[in-house]
């Protein structure tokens, strides 16, 4: 009877391991694979993207100083050439090499002071990186600002280009919307409005730097429509 | 007889100054031996862009003499908690359209909501004037029948820019007018006065600027090519809308590695 009963016990035991064993492995499979490819990528993300909340946030900072501390912020984490040449489109071989290096300049400025004024009311947010995709030397990094508000989140995406030396943006996308590709819809559009000559749009990014300068652009609270 | 030959003759002209309109307003083809020029065309995909700017700039007008102060006045004159109550009460009107676009997509998970929140909205939350779904797990979205239209594999058309109703292609003007016909006011008020048809619009329109004033202003301000720019946001925001909670993909982006000012040698295709 003893023997029966330590050997039913033992079944009992062994069928418990098991259970448990199958529960364990049932959980590992059940808990989602995070589409975490690249997590330095992600890392470059989020410790950019505090600094660049950071800058922005601090009220001690004067509108220059933010405008500075964005512009280190960028031309060292961004691939400004890339950029800027996408955002010429199918104009990026008309301008010679003196409106080359003029335009360079004038893009690097006009981002700088476009987007301190338009991302001026991300202030005090939070962000949280959801997850990564990497394909050859292009990262997507997924991310989520939290309002403190009580606004809705809103995603960013980040398209990175992976390179020896670490990683640089190429491009941002904001509740669908990439902005690079905002900025060369209206760029091609000013060159194609001017029958095809590249002076205009170089004009028209002075003009703009201009108006930023003094103080022509509202300040805007964040730039995400609403219903 | 003189009189319908001057008849035939004012329709002739009439017919002739159209014609002659719409050729002054379609935009210039490139060269199509220039890949570039023809691509980077075909992706504005805007052939009568004189006429769409024309109208922009007509909106742009009507904003800023009549939009534009009324919102502002609205701003000053309500409190916070009445604009949002404003706000929360057409949302909630917009129900029936929501609802049917979230059955037509297959999305009974959205739908579940849309009507969840109608039934707790206008009860708790006092004919729709509060929203206490949101903070109860029951988030607004948006839908309409453009969106359905697109998930269902049209594409959206050539870029119309038309006069108050703003950015309407052909798919999302088809299903504005569908919309019409899914909302219950739309045959409570037909044979009935405009009034409140007439009020609901203008509320929604004056509730909608003063909500997204400073956006607004602040791309107006900060855009090389104002017109280009809200093409483009109107055309990316859509295509986001049709795609969803689909997250990017990083196989569908062009590439860009030979992409540089010194040594060009491609236009990269937009990221999708």
């Amino acid at each position: 009877m003893n023997s029966r009963s330590a050997r039913a016990r033992s079944v009992l035991s062994v069928l418990a391991m098991a259970f448990s064993a199958l529960l364990i492995a049932l959980t590992l499979n059940a808990t989602p694979a995070r589409a975490g490819d690249d997590p330095a990528a992600e890392q470059f993300v989020t410790k950019l993207s505090l600094d660049a909340i950071k800058i922005i946030s601090d009220k001690t900072n004067s509108k220059a100083q933010k405008e500075q501390g964005f512009y280190t912020l960028f031309t060292q984490n961004a691939d400004v050439p890339k950029i800027a040449a996408f955002c010429l489109g199918q104009y990026v071989r008309l301008p010679d090499d003196q409106q080359k290096q003029q335009y360079l300049k004038l893009f690097t400025d006009f981002v700088v002071k476009i987007y301190v004024t338009r991302l001026s009311g991300y202030t005090d947010q939070t962000i949280t990186v959801t997850g990564s995709q990497l394909k050859g030397k292009n990262v997507l990094v997924m991310s989520q600002i939290n309002f403190t508000d009580g606004r809705p989140p809103v995603k960013v995406t980040w398209w990175l280009l992976k390179k020896p030396d670490g990683y640089k943006i190429f491009d941002v996308n904001v509740v669908g919307v990439w902005l690079a590709q905002e900025q060369r819809a209206s760029f091609a559009s000013v060159i194609s409005n001017n029958r095809g000559q590249f002076q205009p749009l170089l004009d028209t990014l002075n003009k703009q730097i201009a108006d930023a300068e003094q103080g022509k652009l509202p300040p805007t609270e964040a730039a995400v429509p609403a219903n | 007889m003189p009189r319908q030959g001057a008849w035939s003759k004012g329709l002739s002209n009439c017919m002739v100054a159209a014609l002659a309109l719409l050729t002054a307003a379609c935009a210039t083809r490139p060269d199509p031996t220039n890949v570039a020029a023809v691509h980077s065309y075909e992706e504005a995909n805007d052939p009568i862009e004189p006429l769409n700017r024309y109208f922009f700039e007509l909106n742009n007008f009507l904003d800023m003499i009549v939009l534009k102060p009324l919102a502002t006045w609205y701003a000053g004159v309500l409190p916070d908690f009445a604009q949002t109550g404003v706000r929360n009460f057409l949302n909630n009107l917009k129900t029936p359209v929501v609802l049917a676009n979230d059955m037509l997509q297959d999305d009974w998970d959205g739908a579940g909501t849309t009507l969840t929140r109608f039934g707790a909205n206008t009860t708790a939350g006092v004919l729709g004037l509060g929203d206490p779904a949101t903070g109860w797990g029951y988030p607004r979205h948006d839908n309409d029948f453009g969106i359905t239209l697109g998930k269902y594999g049209v594409s959206e058309g050539p870029y119309l820019y038309l006069p108050v109703l703003g950015p309407k292609p052909p798919r999302d003007l088809v299903g504005t007018g569908v919309d019409f016909a899914f909302d219950p006011l739309t045959y409570i008020y037909w044979n009935g006065p405009y009034t409140v048809p007439v009020i609901r619009m203008a509320l929604g329109a004056v509730s909608y600027r003063a909500t997204n004033a400073a956006t607004i202003d602040s791309i107006e301000a900060t855009s090389v090519d104002y017109y280009a720019s809200i093409r483009s946001l109107y055309r990316q925001n859509r295509r986001s809308a049709v795609e969803g909670d689909k997250p990017a993909d990083v196989n569908t982006l062009p590439d860009i590695d030979n992409l540089d000012l010194d040594a060009p040698e491609q236009t990269p295709a937009a990221p999708q």
